[in-house]
């Protein structure tokens, strides 16, 4: 089996960049060949991504074309003979970005418009998760498929051996048998997620604000992402500084390493994101035994199981209480957290794989 | 111990008896994201001003020092140049960000004349009745 891989565009830090990746170190694990391609390659990028012209095809290889926005030299291939596959990433609503990225809006609203175009002519439409796959079936998909995200647990996270301890607990200073003298360690509050409109860190920093005021005044919030705009990173640092002064920490482009660290000092993770096709930041929660709160939207009630505290309605009061709880509750924590072991099981990334070759195989067949 | 399933439901009691004690009453004014198919015409005449940062000019290579360096040399060689093209985008922008309030302006007049008209005549008939 031939399998090339075609991407709009390639960057360091783009998920679908790494989830392209991750199939073609699978492919080469089964023996198949092809190669990769973007029509936009960031010059960080190494060799193992050709530019889009260097495609040349044999008839019987098969296209495995990435889809999460306007794919305008994407569209051509088309109209090739051979048989393809989409794999759907999810499209950002635009309605968030008029305001903000008007061009990304573009892409985004011209990429849903053009989704019926790429889900009909393909052979196979495959989305993340059964979210993204309805949206297919509704573009008009003949057949289509589910090939969740690949997720290589961290390796950081591996023997995590459940949840971190409640802050205020002497364990969560220590880690290890208390010291009679140590102070209690402050609640820490976390979201991983791009600084976009979209992930709602204006109600985040408000949720997390109440929390500070009426439950835990040391809390601190730790936001990880890289931002949309310099401009929109510079509205969401002057709201941390208005609601919770010193209390936020923004950071973007941090190292793996970094990251998980700070899912491991972390006492809860926090979502407000409003759209979601799968999220993987739960998954990278759930490997460390962090509770999660997060709002039932998207992919996010397919992907969190009942792992997750699932908050539905805009009362932040709620979500200051649900942060209280998480924090406090020791046998609250360890039942997400056994709960979030099992949910890591239904996403082994040997099972994302199978669906994957599952349905790169049904489209070689058409 | 909170089953994960009662969570919720005992987070909204608790907040309903604290707000009861007067908690929860925050004025949290500020930034707030706007999610609406619509910009309007105050954003697209901040928009039409074209005025690149000239720090966003630079290498994402690593050791791209160089090349930055290269890059904002091109820029200052070229800025006459350069300043005819953002004068050109500019002036077209601004006249078309105009044009765009002059029609919304007699869209919300006609729009208004419309709704009075509306309201000063007597009922229409309904299906003949």
């Amino acid at each position: 089996m031939v399998v090339h891989q075609l991407l709009s565009a390639a960057g360091p830090v783009d998920a679908v960049t790494g989830q392209a990746r991750a199939y073609r170190r699978a492919f080469e694990a089964w023996g198949w060949g092809g190669s990769d391609h973007a029509a936009l390659i960031d010059p960080r990028m190494g060799r193992w991504i050709r530019p889009l012209e260097k495609l040349d095809p044999e008839p019987g290889d098969v296209l495995l074309l990435h889809y999460s926005a306007y794919a305008p030299r994407l569209r051509p291939l088309l109209a090739l003979p051979n048989r393809k596959l989409l794999v759907s990433h999810n499209i950002t609503p635009a309605r968030y970005l008029w305001s903000h990225e008007p061009v990304v809006a573009v892409y985004c609203s011209v990429g849903r418009e053009q989704l019926p175009e790429f889900a009909r002519s393909v052979d196979v439409a495959a989305g993340v998760s059964e979210y993204n796959v309805a949206e297919l079936v509704a573009a008009g998909a003949r057949r289509t498929a589910v090939v969740p995200i690949v997720f290589e647990p961290p390796a950081a996270a591996a023997g995590n051996g459940g949840p971190p301890a409640p802050s205020g607990s002497p364990q969560a200073v220590s880690g290890g048998p208390p010291a009679p003298s140590a102070p209690p360690k402050p609640p820490t509050i976390l979201f991983v997620g791009r600084i976009t409109p979209h992930k709602r860190h204006d109600l985040l920093l408000r949720a997390f604000a109440l929390y500070r005021r009426h439950r835990a005044p040391d809390a601190r919030l730790q936001l990880v992402g890289e931002p949309l705009s310099p401009a929109y990173a510079a509205a969401v640092r002057e709201l941390a500084d208005e609601l919770a002064p010193g209390a936020v920490t923004i950071e973007g482009g941090i190292a793996p390493v970094a990251l998980w660290e700070r899912y491991r000092s972390a006492d809860v993770f926090l979502s407000m994101s409003e759209h979601e096709g799968f999220c993987i930041p739960l998954l990278e929660a759930f490997s460390f035994g962090l509770p999660v709160i997060a709002r039932p939207v998207g992919g996010i009630p397919e992907v969190a199981g009942d792992a997750a505290l699932l908050c539905e309605g805009d009362d932040l009061a709620v979500v200051s209480e649900l942060l209280a709880l998480a924090v406090s509750d020791r046998e609250l924590r360890d039942e997400l957290a056994a709960r979030a072991a099992r949910r890591l099981a239904a996403y082994a990334p040997e099972r994302a794989l199978d669906s994957l070759r599952a349905a790169v195989i049904a489209a070689s067949r058409g | 111990m909170t089953e994960p399933e009662q969570a919720l439901a005992q987070a909204r009691a608790s907040a309903e008896t604290m707000k009861a004690s007067g908690a929860y009453g925050d004025d949290l004014a500020g930034f707030r994201v706007d999610s609406s198919d619509v910009v309007d015409t105050k954003q697209l005449v901040e928009w039409a001003l074209i005025e690149p940062d000239p720090a966003n000019l630079y290498s994402t290579r690593t050791l791209g020092a160089p090349i930055t360096f290269l890059k904002r040399l091109l820029l200052r060689a070229l800025r006459q140049y350069l300043g005819e093209i953002v004068a050109q985008q500019t002036r077209f922008n601004i006249h078309l960000t105009a044009y765009v309030g002059q029609l919304t302006a007699r869209v919300e007049a006609l729009e208004k004349v419309a709704a009075n008209d509306a309201a000063q005549r007597p009922d229409d008939p309904v299906d003949g009745a």
